[in-house]
C-alpha cells in the first residue's frame, strides 16, 4: 500500500486518482457520520468506470469529491496529478447530475451554450449543432426545459456536460428519475455517444444492468461506511449493441454484481 | 380553470360596481354629511373642460415625482441587494440599516428632507426611500432562491462569482423582484403625495391640501380619485408583468 501510494504521486499517469480517501460529516447531534472510508480507485485516461452501490453507500460522495464539490477528510483526490478544483476552474470538467439542473429561463440552445459563456469562450455553434444531433434533439433549440420530457432534459444535460470537450465526465445517476423503458433507451444512446467521444468517465448508478452495459470496469460499493467491495472488468467490445444485454456472459456478470451488492440476501 | 377565472372576474366587477353604487347612494342622500359628495358629482367636476389644465398639470408633477422616486428606489434597492449578496460581510449591517430606516415613519422624516433638500424633491426622496426598502428586501431574498443543484453546476463549470450573479442568482431572483416591484408601486405614490403635502408648489398632494383648507370638497375628492386610480392601475399593470416573469423564470 505504502509503495503504491508513493508511485502514484510520482507518476501522475492516472486520469483520476482516488487515493485512500475518507469523508466524515459532523452531524448536528455532534456525532460523526462516516460517508466513505479508505476508498482506493484509479481510473485510466479514456476509461469508463461505473460506481455501483445501494443508495446511501457514499458513491455520490465520491463523485462530489472528484468534482471538487466536497473536500476529502482523509486521503487525496487527484486528477492528472493535480487538485480536482483546478480542473473545474479551467473548465475541463463535465458533469450531468441526477437533477438535470437546466436553467428554466434559458432555451435548450442557450442551456447547452452556457458552459462557453461561463468560461468566457466564444460559442462554437457547430459544436452545439453536432451535439444536439448526437443526443437526437435537433429542432428543439428554441424550446424551454419545461416543454421537454424528462428523458429529453437529461439528454440536454449530457450535451451540456460534453460541449467543452471535457477531460473528465462525471455522471451522477443521470437517468435515475426515468422510467425503466426510457432509461434503457437512454443507456443505449449514452453508450453510442460515449463510444464517439471516449472521455474519461465516472458513472454513479444503482443499476447493475446500466453499469455493465456502459462501463469498462464496475466498482461495487457497500454502504455505511462506503467501501469498495468488488471490482470487475467488463469484457464486451465497443460499440456495444443492446443485444449485449442478452448474452449469457452479461447475465453471469450481472448475477455476480448483484451478489456483491447484497451478500446477506444470498 | 377558465370558469374559475371568469367567476372571479365577474365577482370582482360586481364588488367594484357595488362599491361605486354605495358611494353614490351615500353622497346623494347626504348620509355621511356634506363632505361626502356623490360619485357622479365628483366625476362631473373632474371632467369639466375648464379644469383639464389644472388636473393635467397636477398629474404631470405628481406622476413625474412617483416615477423618479420609483426608478431611483428600484435601482438603489436592486444594486444594494446585489452588492451585499457579493460582499457577504456587508449583509447583516445593511439589513439592519434598511429595517431601522423602514421603522421610522416617513412622515417623521419629511421635515428633515425639506430642510436638507428642497420642497420640490422631498416627495421624490420619500418615495425613493419607501421603494428602496421594498425592493431591497425582495431582491436579497430572491438572490438566495437559486437551487443547490444550479449552484453546484456553476461551481463545476468553474464560474466566477460575477458570472454566477449575472447568469444564475439574478435570473433566479426575477420572480421575487417582480413581486417587489408590484408592492413598491403604492409605496412610491405614498411617498410622492406625502412629500407634496409638506409644501410642494404643484401636484395632486398640493391640490388635496389646498382643497381641504378651502373646503373645496369636489376638488379634494377628485384629486384623491385620480391618485387612487393611477396607483391601482399601475399596480395592476405590474401584476401582469409579475405573472409574465413567474412564467418565464420558474
Amino acid at each position: 500500500m505504502e509503495i503504491e501510494t508513493v508511485v502514484s504521486r510520482v507518476h501522475p499517469q492516472w486520469a483520476i486518482d482516488i487515493d485512500h480517501v475518507g469523508k466524515t460529516y459532523m452531524l448536528d447531534s455532534g456525532k460523526e457520520l462516516v460517508a466513505v472510508e479508505n476508498v482506493l480507485l484509479r481510473i485510466e485516461k479514456g476509461e469508463f468506470v461505473a460506481l455501483l452501490g445501494p443508495s446511501g453507500c457514499g458513491k455520490s460522495t465520491i463523485l462530489r469529491l472528484v468534482a471538487a464539490l466536497e473536500e476529502p477528510t482523509f486521503g487525496r483526490v487527484a486528477i492528472e496529478g493535480r487538485d480536482p478544483a483546478e480542473l473545474s476552474r479551467s473548465h475541463r470538467l463535465g458533469v450531468a447530475f441526477q437533477d438535470h439542473a437546466l436553467l428554466p429561463w434559458l432555451t435548450i440552445w442557450k442551456n447547452i451554450a452556457l458552459p462557453y459563456r461561463v468560461a468566457g469562450k466564444t460559442v462554437d455553434r457547430q459544436r452545439i449543432a453536432d451535439l444536439l444531433a448526437l443526443v437526437g434533439l435537433s429542432g428543439f433549440e428554441k424550446a424551454r426545459p419545461r416543454q421537454l420530457s424528462g428523458g429529453m432534459r437529461q439528454r440536454v444535460s449530457i450535451a451540456r456536460a460534453l460541449v467543452l470537450n471535457p477531460d473528465v465526465l462525471l455522471l451522477d445517476e443521470p437517468f435515475g428519475a426515468l422510467d425503466a423503458v426510457t432509461r434503457r433507451h437512454m443507456n443505449v444512446e449514452l453508450q453510442r455517444i460515449w463510444s464517439e467521444e471516449r472521455i474519461t468517465t465516472m458513472l454513479v448508478t444503482h443499476s447493475v444492468e446500466e453499469a455493465l452495459f456502459l462501463a469498462d470496469r464496475v466498482v461495487v460499493m457497500s454502504g455505511r461506511p462506503g467501501k469498495v467491495v468488488k471490482t470487475i472488468n467488463v469484457p464486451f467490445d465497443r460499440p456495444r449493441l443492446p443485444e449485449v444485454q442478452r448474452l449469457p456472459e452479461f447475465h453471469h456478470l450481472a448475477d455476480e454484481l448483484t451478489l456483491a451488492l447484497e451478500p446477506e440476501g444470498h | 380553470m377558465i370558469r374559475e377565472r371568469l367567476t372571479s372576474i365577474i365577482f370582482g366587477a360586481l364588488g367594484v360596481a357595488l362599491f361605486l353604487a354605495l358611494w353614490e347612494v351615500i353622497g346623494v342622500n347626504r348620509l355621511a354629511g356634506l363632505t361626502w359628495p356623490p360619485l357622479s358629482q365628483v366625476l362631473q367636476f373632474l371632467f369639466e373642460p375648464a379644469r383639464r389644465g389644472l388636473f393635467l398639470r397636477a398629474m404631470g408633477a405628481t406622476f413625474t415625482m412617483v416615477a423618479c422616486g420609483y426608478l431611483f428606489g428600484l435601482i438603489a434597492g436592486a444594486v444594494m441587494a446585489a452588492l451585499v449578496h457579493m460582499v457577504r460581510p456587508m449583509r447583516p449591517g445593511m439589513d439592519k440599516l434598511a429595517s431601522v430606516v423602514h421603522a421610522i415613519p416617513s412622515i417623521a422624516l419629511a421635515p428633515i428632507f425639506i430642510v436638507l433638500l428642497s420642497r420640490e424633491v422631498t416627495g421624490i426622496a420619500i418615495a425613493t426611500l419607501n421603494v428602496f426598502f421594498v425592493i431591497y428586501i425582495a431582491t436579497t431574498s430572491g438572490l438566495a432562491n437559486s437551487t443547490q443543484a444550479h449552484r453546484d453546476l456553476f461551481q463545476v463549470l468553474g464560474s466566477s462569482r460575477l458570472n454566477r450573479l449575472l447568469r444564475l442568482d439574478l435570473p433566479a431572483a426575477m420572480p421575487a423582484l417582480s413581486s417587489g416591484m408590484k408592492q413598491a408601486i403604492p409605496a412610491a405614490f405614498i411617498g410622492a403625495i406625502l412629500g407634496e403635502w409638506f409644501g410642494s408648489s404643484s401636484g395632486l398632494g398640493l391640490l388635496m391640501v389646498s382643497a381641504m383648507q378651502n373646503f373645496q370638497i369636489p376638488l379634494l375628492w377628485s384629486a384623491v380619485l385620480i391618485a387612487s386610480t393611477a396607483s391601482l392601475f399601475t399596480f395592476a399593470v405590474m401584476g401582469l408583468l409579475e405573472r409574465f416573469v413567474y412564467a418565464r423564470f420558474q
